[in-house]
């Protein structure tokens, strides 16, 4: 049974998406069977695969370099599944987004740093205007809303998934 | 600006209508006078009798049929603000919401269908849309009306731009917060103020999508000269827009029964 | 100059990259650690009531949302002057130790055993934890077990195990069920013995890894943690101590509302993640180290009987104060094992299940600051508000951001040793990474100033 190649992604998240991932406990091993974990934080990829089966997406886009990443991601992947209330609606992340981002990164780098004041500006990409959801760039095959979504809810979905299922997770997510 | 947000058709004026229609009273119902009109209409095919004066929506809910609402409060004059209680009438091209549209002898309702289903979806995708609604750290999530009905209707996501405007938190009163991002202008603080408390506290300033909910015609809820502290409209309110202050997130739990039994005897009063 | 990249640094926290730049005889002069992301939460916070912070500033993070509900929740508690009942407070240390648990618990099996079970070199298709499953599936299965056993207890008190709101102003919101007290004492002897058969395996492999054990990060720096008037070890409530690299003290006592005087930041060209450092010796010189290897360099002892016998252990074999950041492995180990003791200690006692768990008050003060150990670190929740309890200011001192000097060096240090320009093979750059991983920086937390932190591993020659 040839495994289905998954990967997972973090944008401008908190990680807590992956947390419930893992919240899965030993239902992971199930999960090892049918899939092959091909790029993510937990493996050691340095680049994301020219074709991937499934990719799960977490956190907004937020960065020139979000952006980037997640319309190359979109290009690979056969299917991208929006994971968490960040990845499908914004939330926290998105919480500066009625802020310009000069008067943000003023405030934590300018007022709020003791010495060397100033806007960092070498190597690190812009801000976007805003931080939005995945489906505002790309689109988006399945949205899983939650912060997180329950870690049940995510197994269920990966297994679904590998089995080549699209589930229907509307009665088994809500937002927040 | 409040008689602007009746039912906008004429009513005809009834008496408390008869017990077997689940003492529901009719929006700009005045009593004493003649027995109301007995009139029969269908609702999903199914015929029930209804009084003339009647909604759709209180006819339905008597004969237990379900319509989703969300602006709407029993015995508080209806305004038909959110759009989720649409129903399809026939004769009729476009959908109509049920809570001030009233019954016609003869008149045939259809409660939900594919297309109602959608309509909803997008409504509740608009009001998301609108305005700051980060579930996750409110102080009603997992107590709060919108979202209940999002996850009701099954909405997983947002198909319209995020508008992410900047609206202000005022935590000038005392007990009580008003956070501009989580408000619906469904309208029930305002009409609840003034038809149980009756202090007129709260209106809505501004067009379309500059609306804001307004205390004493804008002036700082901590400063108000007319509100009486009573918390009706915070109780009432269906997201944490309305709060009492202290709860912290996920903690604000709303008392409303309270409310709505005061409206059941009260209610409805100009 | 030529360079190398490595995009990204895997298997911890956040995003990372790192630059390393090559002189003429392809070795490395050095490296940049690029932190690209950021999020704002500081100003974004601005007019929210301060009693939401809590809730808000758990999504910092979603490994140690319970470190910043805690810091949080101890800033609010200052401003509205109150103390949380002792049951309260006993609650929140135990919720504090179930996180440390299963936060390590991560940090070893999921983040860096790959590397030290399977080994740096081995194949990076298998090097993670699936990888782990399947050649060593008994160890692996521990370490998922041991996780689990820190995230149900944090389910069993908070209902949540990822972002509980039970954490709030004045206390937590729900007291301790006895069943759950009940069920969390029963799986203590299993995540005990997980812990203990970690921590001999892991002392019997040491001796694979002599150049790792004496390049990752040696330079010796100032440490930083919270303890005791005894100085033992207090992750929820000690003061701060700055110990010298010789084991001097170089400043003692601080209290929360002090770090200021000791604790300053500055913003860096080419980060987004800011360096603090020890104001006494200004910056950069005032470079200085946080986490599991800096709180035993710091603390006299833990304060629970197991853990101090291995803390000893670890003396005698490299020192009263270890520089050498591959200990962070040992000293997360022995942290494990304190942490487990510590919510046996607590449980014990039946006050826990006291229905009093929560102060209430409004605002009493217009400022508040809250300072807590987090896994990886001293965090610091510094917090101003209007009189009608809106928050004005924020500023955010997060453990991974006190590191940053200190990682900056221990990564130049470690591509020196192992990369060899003209012949670059996976494995010197996967220990590259791996120092990175060894202080299990907590890159979302750190850059809640913003995003994630992007240690961008570029390697830059002059081919």
């Amino acid at each position: 049974m040839k495994k289905v190649r998954l990967a997972t992604v973090w944008l401008d998240g908190c990680s807590g998406c992956h947390m419930s991932l893992l919240d899965m406990d030993e239902a992971i091993l199930a999960v090892a069977k049918k899939a092959e974990v091909v790029y993510g934080p937990l493996v050691d990829a340095q680049e994301f695969p020219k074709a991937v089966d499934v990719t799960v997406i977490e956190g907004a886009v937020s960065s020139q370099e979000d952006l980037e990443k997640v319309r190359a991601i979109r290009q690979r992947s056969k299917l991208v599944v929006a994971l968490g209330d960040c990845a499908v609606a914004g939330n926290v992340p998105a919480m500066r987004n009625s802020t310009p981002p000069r008067k943000l990164l003023e405030r934590i780098y300018v007022e709020g740093a003791d010495t060397a004041r100033g806007v960092p500006s070498d190597g690190v990409p812009a801000l976007l205007r805003q931080a939005i959801p995945v489906h505002e760039v790309v689109a988006v095959d399945l949205h899983l809303p939650g912060c997180p979504p329950p870690a049940k809810t995510i197994a269920w979905v990966l297994g679904e998934l590998c089995d080549g299922r699209m589930p229907d997770v509307k009665s088994k997510v809500k937002f927040g | 600006m409040l008689a602007l947000r009746r039912a906008r058709t004429q009513v005809t004026p009834a008496v408390v209508p008869p017990v077997w229609l689940a003492g529901s009273k009719t929006a700009g119902a005045t009593k004493g006078g003649r027995l109301a009109d007995q009139i029969s209409i269908r609702i999903d095919g199914e015929y029930v009798a209804a009084s003339q004066g009647q909604t759709i929506l209180e006819v339905a809910r008597a004969s237990g049929k379900y319509i989703p609402t969300l602006c709407w409060l029993e015995n508080i004059t209806a305004v038909g603000a959110c759009r989720l209680c649409i129903v399809e009438v026939s004769g009729v091209a476009r959908p109509l919401p049920a809570c001030t549209t009233p019954v016609q002898d003869g008149m045939s309702v259809v409660t939900s269908s594919e297309r109602l289903a959608q309509y909803r979806r997008i409504a509740i995708e608009f009001l998301l849309a609108e305005r700051n609604h980060q579930c996750a750290v409110c102080v009603s999530n997992n107590h709060c009306e919108l979202q209940a009905m999002a996850q009701r209707l099954g909405v997983t996501s947002v198909h319209y731009a995020y508008s992410w405007p900047r609206l202000p938190v005022d935590v000038s009163h005392p007990r009580y917060v008003l956070d501009h991002n989580r408000c619906i202008l469904c309208t029930r603080c305002v009409r609840v103020c003034a038809e149980l408390e009756g202090a007129r506290v709260w209106d809505v300033a501004g067009r379309g999508v500059r609306s804001m909910i307004v205390c004493d015609a804008s002036r700082p809820w901590g400063e108000s000269r007319s509100c009486t502290n009573c918390g009706k409209c915070v109780q009432v309110c269906p997201t944490g827009a309305m709060a009492e202050k202290g709860f912290a997130v996920e903690e604000m739990v709303k008392q409303d029964s309270k409310v709505r039994r005061l409206a059941l005897h009260h209610g409805g009063r100009p | 100059m030529s360079k190398i990249t490595i995009d990204p640094v895997t298997r911890i926290e956040g995003h990372a990259k790192i630059d390393l730049l090559l002189n003429a005889e392809g070795k490395v002069a050095d490296a940049h650690f690029h932190v690209t992301q950021v999020r704002g939460f500081e100003k974004f916070c601005e007019g929210r009531p301060y009693y939401e912070m809590p809730s808000i500033t758990a999504r910092i993070c979603g490994i140690c949302p319970v470190s910043h509900l805690l810091a949080s929740a101890k800033a609010c508690d200052a401003i509205m002057a109150v103390a949380p009942p002792e049951a309260g407070l006993k609650l929140r240390r135990l919720l504090h130790c179930a996180q440390f648990v299963q936060s390590h618990a991560l940090s070893f099996f999921h983040l860096s055993a790959p590397d030290l079970l399977l080994g740096f070199d081995s194949d990076p298709a298998r090097r993670n934890i699936f990888g782990l499953i399947e050649e060593q599936p008994e160890l692996a299965r521990m370490g998922i077990a041991l996780r689990k056993f820190g995230q149900q207890a944090i389910e069993g008190m908070a209902q949540e195990r990822v972002h509980p709101s039970w954490v709030v102003p004045g206390g937590v919101n729900a007291p301790l069920a006895p069943a759950v007290r009940e069920s969390i004492l029963a799986g203590l002897p299993e995540a005990l013995a997980i812990a203990g058969k970690t921590m001999a395996h892991f002392k019997g492999i040491l001796e694979r890894f002599p150049e790792e054990i004496a390049h990752f990060g040696s330079a010796p720096t100032l440490y930083a943690a919270l303890v005791d008037d005894g100085g033992a070890l207090d992750w929820y409530d000690g003061r701060l101590l700055f110990k010298q690299a010789d084991g001097a003290i170089a400043a003692a006592g601080i209290r929360a509302q002090d770090y200021g005087l000791f604790v300053g930041e500055a913003s860096l060209r080419d980060s987004y993640l800011k360096a603090p450092y020890f104001k006494p010796l200004g910056y950069p010189d005032g470079v200085y180290r946080v986490g599991p290897l800096a709180r035993l360099n710091v603390a006299t002892v833990t304060g629970t009987p197991r853990a101090d016998r291995e803390l000893e252990e670890f003396r005698q074999r490299f020192g009263p104060v270890v520089h050498g950041a591959f200990h962070y492995h040992y000293a997360r180990l022995i942290e494990l094992l304190h942490a487990l003791e510590a919510m046996e200690m607590l449980l014990a006692d039946a006050a826990i299940l006291n229905p009093r768990v929560r102060s209430r008050a409004g605002v009493n003060a217009l400022e508040g600051i809250g300072m807590i150990e987090a896994p990886r670190g001293t965090l610091i929740h510094h917090y101003k508000v209007d009189e009608s309890g809106a928050m004005r200011w924020a500023n955010l001192i997060v453990a991974t951001g006190h590191n940053n000097l200190a990682m900056n060096r221990a990564i130049t240090e470690v591509a020196r040793h192992f990369v060899n320009g003209a012949e670059i093979r996976e494995g010197m750059l996967n220990r590259v990474s791996a120092v990175v991983r060894a202080f299990d920086p907590c890159l979302s937390c750190s850059t809640h100033a913003d995003g994630t932190l992007d240690l961008e591993i570029r390697i830059i020659s002059p081919n």
